[in-house]
């Protein structure tokens, strides 16, 4: 079969080869456009959370021994309502002087605990050792503890948590 | 540049082989309806893609179907599209799968030498409707709900294995999660896996054995 | 066919792919086309038509009407014509019958002739086929009655402030409209019941949403909560039951914020000093929080039923309760807490917050207006030269 000339000179194969790849492309980019922002929709949504958490009565925190405490939050994530932990050690330094620290080691995310015995939060999965002020012993992390904000109010301590 | 690089993967893949044998080849001169096999292919791809999609928020759990396909269709970007595209793409599906049907049967085009084409056809019908009963299902609402409950039970009426092909669609006496956990199953690995399969061998045959010519009076 | 008749074909079938052309560009461009304008389509579909949005699944509901994706219409149909004892006739041995018909087809019908003249037989055989099929789908969607109406709750806000009307109307006459509990007062049967709080964190902590869902639904027959839910005689669908259970763990759980939006949608908007307060904005969400529960049909009202702004104004045993610009009317008094001949104190339990009944003198005093007025701003005054 011979190659029909269009009036501009281009032969009917190459027409057809400019109109498969447009409308190709045009199918492509309405599927795969959005498609992205589907797949990455719940990434880029941020659940902001800025309050003042109760962690206890000043009475019951003792001087210079690092305590945990946890407490719960729920949010929506998705279409199911999750409850999130957090974990903060308190140092009591003096009668109104803390240290708020979150349990959470700066390497990794592995939650990092109090040994009574090497007077040090230890992180159990690379070694990472902080001192009690939260400073860096030895160990693979960046930087020391991160802090959270406190005040005390009434009597009670609050710390700052802030998300998002 | 391009002309060398073409010519590399060609001595190692046959690109050549496969444009000549699939796209370079002469077909009788045909109308429009000849374009109802490919538009079906289309619309399986496409259902195909959207469905994949839609599984990456879906769960099948009487719980939380409906609340994550609430989810898509609500806070996920793009979300209506994809389920939309699915939703009304499975109707087309069964509309141009149907009149593809209708088109081989008036020309005649299930005779020698195209026989199997023509039960793979029928098989990839049936599984369209599968396809559809079985999607109908997972958003686990009232529609949903309500409409496999009484399909289902109507299998209930053949006779002497009737009650046996109903327990073992409802993974029990009643609908439950185990129902809406097999029909997803279905839905997503064994009636696909069956249709990929299937419209492998029928493409083969079209291309194989070619496509078919509009018959004249004489025919 | 014989062996004749196969050759005979197979030179036919050559030389019109002689005569024919190539699948690519010719053959593929007309495939592209259909199926790119099948994609438009499917692109309006889901852009302007969308997928319908329908309720929960709910087991309990047996009032749902089922009916099947309509491309199974016709089936569903064909089977209203094998009754009783003949069902399995439909349901078994057509379809069965049907596809094996259309399986085996190539091997029974092996004659060579193609065109659709030349086989009337097969041709008029599968018409009719279509033709049943097309008419039974055709009548099974017009015999099919219409689905009842449902609202479908889109996100969390929209359930919240559903829910906060519903609890207004079915909770409020034993809980109080803040779930602040107390001395039932005019409920028949439950006089004098004291009802704890819901609104405080020793309710709302130990409760699980699905607990308090499944009170509402069942009721507690034993404290003399009656049930709530469609599938034990009560008058609330699963998603009404779920959108108060939403209201109260956002509403009244301080583990959970509330979203901006709902806080603001659900709020009686606060008035300025000079505004007039309107029926619609400020009168009628004071009135669905705290009224029609009592104030609706088949309760005992004197007949003053508070629904709508006509009922607001002229229902009633002791009607007109509400008389612009009279602050004496029996609902200014009332709300004031006056024993007055019409009846006592309302609401019966509690009196109303300040800020509402403000609202209330405020609306009767500037003529009770059902909607705001066109202009409420004062003018701005003119800078001086």
């Amino acid at each position: 079969m011979p190659e029909i000339e269009h009036g501009g000179g281009i032969s009917r194969r190459s027409f057809v080869t400019g109109v498969v790849a447009f409308l190709g492309s045009v199918i492509a980019s309405v599927i795969g456009i959005p498609a992205i922002g589907y797949l990455i929709a719940p990434g880029l949504k941020k659940h902001t959370s800025d309050e003042w958490v109760p962690i206890g009565k000043l009475e019951d925190i003792p001087m210079d021994i690092p305590i945990l405490s946890t407490f719960t939050r729920t949010s929506q994530i998705g279409w199911e309502r999750s409850a999130t932990s957090f974990g903060v050690y308190v140092v009591r330094k003096s009668a109104d002087e803390f240290d708020v620290f979150s349990n959470i080691c700066t390497h990794l995310s592995c939650r990092v605990s109090w040994k009574d015995d090497q007077e040090a939060f230890v992180c159990p999965c690379h070694n990472g050792i902080f001192g009690k002020d939260g400073s860096i012993i030895s160990g693979p992390q960046p930087r020391p503890l991160d802090r959270f904000e406190y005040k005390v109010e009434d009597g009670t301590l609050l710390v700052h948590l802030v998300e998002g | 540049m391009a002309a060398k690089w073409i010519s590399w993967l060609d001595e190692r893949l046959g690109l050549t082989t496969i444009y000549r044998t699939i796209l370079d080849r002469k077909v009788p001169k045909v109308n429009w309806f000849f374009t109802l096999g490919s538009a079906t292919l289309f619309l399986g791809v496409l259902q195909g893609l959207t469905g994949i999609f839609l599984t990456v928020y879906y769960v099948p759990h009487p719980e939380q179907a409906y609340d994550s396909i609430n989810y898509i269709m609500t806070e996920v970007s793009f979300g209506w599209l994809i389920r939309g595209i699915h939703h009304w793409g499975a109707s087309l599906l069964v509309i141009t799968v149907f009149l593809h049907m209708l088109r081989t049967f008036f020309y005649g085009a299930y005779k020698y030498p195209r026989e199997i084409t023509w039960v793979t056809g029928v098989f990839l019908l049936l599984l369209t409707l599968g396809m559809g009963f079985t999607g109908y299902l997972l958003p686990w609402n009232q529609r949903a709900f309500w409409a496999t409950t009484v399909a289902t039970s109507i299998t209930e009426t053949v006779p002497f294995i009737g009650p046996f092909i109903n327990t073992a669609l409802r993974g029990g006496t009643e609908l439950s999660t185990l129902t809406l956990v097999r029909f997803f199953s279905a839905h997503i690995w064994i009636l696909p896996a069956l249709v990929v399969a299937i419209v492998g061998i029928h493409l083969y045959l079209v291309v194989r054995i070619g496509i078919s010519h509009v018959p004249a009076k004489d025919e | 066919m014989d062996q004749a008749e196969k050759k005979r074909y197979e030179e036919r079938y050559q030389a019109e792919k002689q005569r024919g052309e190539k699948f690519f560009p010719d053959i593929i461009y007309k495939d592209l086309v259909v199926s790119f304008a099948l994609f438009l389509v499917l692109i309006l579909l889901a852009t302007f038509v969308g997928v319908s949005s329908e309720p929960p699944a709910d087991p309990s509901d047996t009032s749902y009407i089922p009916r099947p994706e309509w491309y199974f219409l016709f089936l569903f149909e064909l089977l209203k014509y094998f009754p009783g004892q003949l069902e399995w006739v439909g349901t078994t041995v057509v379809p069965v019958i049907a596809i094996l018909a259309l399986l085996l087809l190539p091997f029974y019908d092996r004659g060579p002739l193609r065109h659709w003249r030349k086989r009337p037989i097969a041709i008029s055989v599968m018409s009719l086929a279509v033709a049943g099929i097309v008419a039974l789908t055709i009548m099974a969607s017009i015999t099919t009655p219409p689905q009842e109406e449902f609202s479908v709750v889109a996100s969390v806000t929209d359930e919240i402030v559903i829910g906060q009307d519903l609890y207004g109307l079915h909770c409020v006459e034993c809980h109080g409209s803040e779930g602040e509990g107390g001395e039932i007062v005019s409920v028949e049967g439950l006089e004098g019941v004291v009802v704890d709080p819901l609104n405080a964190p020793d309710f709302m902590y130990t409760r699980t949403d699905d607990t308090i869902f499944n009170v509402i639904d069942y009721g507690q027959q034993d404290l003399g909560m009656q049930p709530f839910g469609k599938a034990y005689g009560g008058e609330l669908q699963r998603s009404d039951i779920g959108a108060i259970v939403t209201f109260m763990r956002y509403t009244w759980d301080d583990r959970v914020e509330i979203p901006q939006e709902a806080a603001a949608a659900g709020a009686v908007p606060t008035l300025g000093p000079d505004d007039i307060p309107s029926y619609s904005l400020h009168v009628e969400p004071i009135i669905r929080r705290t009224c029609v529960s009592c104030h609706r049909p088949n309760r005992e009202n004197n007949e003053y039923l508070m629904q709508t702004y006509d009922e607001v104004m002229n229902s009633g045993i002791n009607a007109p309760n509400v008389i612009p610009g009279d602050l004496n009317s029996n609902v200014i008094r009332m709300i004031l807490r006056e024993e007055i001949e019409a009846g006592g104190p309302m609401p019966p339990t509690r009196a109303l917050k300040a800020e509402w009944v403000e609202i209330w003198i405020r609306w009767v005093e500037g003529g009770a207006p059902e909607f705001p007025l066109e202009s409420t701003d004062t003018p701005e005054p003119t800078p001086a030269p």
